[in-house]
């Protein structure tokens, strides 16, 4: 219940609480010793009353004088608890009484026994004693008296009143006390829970708890706590320069790279620029001398010949690829507005114009509008959808979609063909140069072109990737992010 | 308080607070019943026997011995008896003797002696004169002014005549008159208890 109080409230709390029930317990304590004192006092008072008032009675009880007995008797009303008193004759008899009022008469029959021991009868609010009264040794009877607990009570009254009153001023003088510990106990504590809370509110560790006078637990604890923010901002320090290190060392090695890209770059592209010359020179021979000597040559040396142009035929086209490659790399991005939908017609229909007789089902989705450089992603469509043609020559009717689909917020592209499709397995192979995943004999090519397309992309700052199984067909995706830097 | 009586007080006193719900609301009726049920046990071992009212020589011969406790003799006891004389006719007879017999003043053994003349009263401590001795009663008392002894007596106007306890009838009941100039004149001194009790005391009239 005193959970949601703050150590001050609870100190405080405690203080008082404490102070009040030690001073309860202790008074409880004297009250009962007192009240104890009190009763004895009170028998010790009305016995030697009665022992007066006995010895006053003598001649009465001896001489018969019940009057004279009175009178003595009477005497008592000077005692405020006394509220009555009366002397028995040995044989029991009832010699003479006194009660303070008619209201307070108490019944006493009168026949104590002559050797009646001398007794203090308690009752709830009344007390009585008895006393022997003998003379000359002779008993000449006994006395009783019969008194109220008032001056008992009265006292426990007047006890508890000085008690409430104590206990008031115990209480205001321990709220007193428990503001000087306070400061001691209460307010490190406090201090040190704000720069707690502060500290992991604005992540500030900058920040020490204002350090105690004092060599106790408080003292440790802030200590210790200002050792701790100290360790985090040194190791926040090691950590922001180690990542600061880092990001140089990136920086450099991406320089490097990219400087060692470039040159490899452009010396690919010098030999395949330098291979063509001595290759045209081959081609141009085989051409010279299949058009002067055909006639005298064998069959077999013509036959050569042909492979011999096939072959340069084949090398020019690599050579061609790889300063494609090349130049999509080294070119400089001219970004507007381009019609991926009406490029994909267009090779549509020079592909059906080259081969008529194949039956190929072109689905093309309108409205595919992107922020690129036309020439290259001309270059790219020409090699996504010649590979969906090339390998969907095996199926008959083929069938040849280009299509656009949300995904994550953007937009992908997709050409999708129904062909000879690839091994999920090797669909990072596709992307790499010269990797080719079908025999020459079966599809003819050089392995560079989705190199190339995927260079394409990623100038525009987008990605592509493959899907498709075996025989069942593939499906290429690109994006084209509208504005990459 | 732990005698056989009190611990049957206590057990009583409990054994009615369980019974008795009425006890536990009214303390003071409490009180009273509680009282009166210890009174009942404890029932005096005389008390079955007839109770016969004494006659008045019988009260008298008790008061006779009972004053010798409230009065001071200025002469130590003779030997060590204390003796109670009565001169003239005897009126007690066998009374007086039963009446002292075993008992005793101070440590001194009481003793009734008869005597004839008031010369013989210098070894008496109480001196009881019959109404036989009314007509010589001047007389006597003279003889006794010297002598510390105390006169007690049921002559009329023993008291006024110089005597110094005179036994009178008030409404049936035995009382007594005190002379204290007489007293005093003998040397002898009567305790103000007894004085209290008298049912009157005259300072003045002493023997002349």
């Amino acid at each position: 219940m005193l959970n949601n109080y703050s150590i001050s409230t609870k100190l405080t709390l405690m203080n008082i609480v404490v102070t009040a029930v030690a001073l309860i317990v202790a008074s409880l304590g004297f009250l009962a010793y007192d009240q104890a004192n009190a009763r004895a006092e009170l028998v010790t008072s009305l016995s030697t009353q009665a022992q007066i008032i006995a010895s006053n009675s003598i001649s009465a009880l001896d001489f018969n004088d019940p009057q004279s007995a009175h009178t003595t008797l009477a005497a008592l009303a000077a005692s405020k608890n006394v509220e009555g008193a009366g002397l028995l004759t040995p044989d029991g008899r009832l010699f003479a009484e006194y009660w303070r009022s008619p209201d307070v008469r108490v019944n006493v029959l009168p026949s104590l026994h002559p050797n009646q021991p001398e007794t203090d009868l308690f009752f709830p609010s009344h007390l009585t004693v008895i006393r022997n009264i003998d003379f000359g040794g002779r008993r000449l009877g006994a006395i009783y008296i019969h008194s109220d607990l008032g001056s008992i009570s009265e006292r426990r009254n007047h006890f508890l009143r000085i008690l409430g009153v104590v206990l008031v001023a115990c209480m205001i003088a321990a709220l007193l006390v428990s503001a000087l510990f306070r400061r001691a106990v209460a307010d490190p504590i406090a201090e040190l829970a704000n720069t707690a809370r502060t500290v992991s509110r604005e992540k500030n560790y900058s920040l020490r708890a204002k350090p105690i006078a004092a060599r106790d637990e408080f003292a440790t604890l802030i200590t210790a706590f200002n050792e701790m923010l100290s360790r985090i901002q040194e190791r926040d320090a090691a950590l922001r320069h180690a990542r600061n290190e880092l990001e140089q060392r990136v920086q450099e090695r991406t320089k490097q790279l990219v400087a060692a890209n470039r040159d490899l770059e452009s010396f690919s592209y010098s030999v395949s620029h330098d291979l063509r010359g001595p290759l045209e020179i081959v081609n141009g021979m085989s051409y010279i001398i299949m058009q002067q000597y055909g006639r005298e040559l064998t069959p077999g040396v013509k036959d050569c010949l042909d492979r011999i142009d096939d072959a340069s035929k084949r090398m020019a086209q690599l050579i061609d690829d790889m300063l494609n490659l090349a130049r999509v790399t080294k070119s400089e991005m001219h970004r507007e507005r381009v019609d991926l939908s009406a490029i994909v017609r267009h090779i549509a229909e020079e592909l059906k114009q080259r081969e008529p007789k194949r039956e190929v089902e072109f689905v093309i989705a309108d409205g595919a509008v992107v922020q690129g450089d036309a020439h290259l992603l001309r270059v790219a469509m020409d090699n996504l959808i010649g590979n969906a043609w090339k390998y969907s020559s095996n199926k008959s009717p083929s069938r040849i979609e280009f299509g656009v689909r949300p995904s994550k917020g953007d937009t992908v592209y997709f050409v999708q063909d129904n062909g000879a499709g690839f091994d999920p397995r090797s669909a990072q192979r596709l992307f790499q140069p010269f990797q080719r995943l079908h025999p020459i004999s079966e599809f003819p090519g050089t392995g560079v072109g989705l190199a190339t397309v995927q260079r394409i992309m990623q100038k525009h700052g987008g990605l592509i990737w493959a899907e498709g199984a075996v025989g069942v067909g593939a499906t290429f995706s690109f994006t084209v992010p509208d504005d990459s830097a | 308080m732990t005698s056989p009586a009190a611990t049957r007080n206590s057990n009583a006193k409990r054994w009615l607070m369980a019974k008795v719900p009425a006890l536990r609301r009214s303390p003071s009726l409490r009180a009273a019943l509680v009282l009166s049920v210890i009174a009942l046990l404890i029932v005096p071992e005389n008390s079955a026997q007839p109770l016969s009212s004494p006659t008045d020589s019988q009260v008298e011969a008790a008061y006779l011995y009972k004053s010798g406790a409230f009065v001071t003799w200025p002469n130590p006891a003779p030997d060590d008896q204390f003796a109670i004389c009565v001169l003239g006719r005897d009126p007690f007879e066998h009374t007086l003797d039963a009446t002292i017999a075993g008992e005793a003043i101070g440590g001194k053994k009481l003793i009734a002696t008869r005597i004839s003349s008031p010369q013989e009263a210098s070894q008496c401590r109480i001196l009881f004169i019959s109404s036989s001795e009314e007509s010589r009663l001047k007389p006597v008392l003279v003889a006794l002014n010297k002598i510390p002894v105390l006169t007690v007596s049921d002559i009329p106007d023993f008291a006024d005549r110089g005597g110094m306890i005179q036994f009178v009838l008030d409404n049936g009941r035995v009382r007594f008159q005190v002379n204290l100039a007489s007293a005093e004149q003998s040397g002898l001194v009567l305790s103000s208890q007894l004085l209290k009790v008298a049912s009157a005391v005259k300072r003045g009239g002493g023997r002349d």
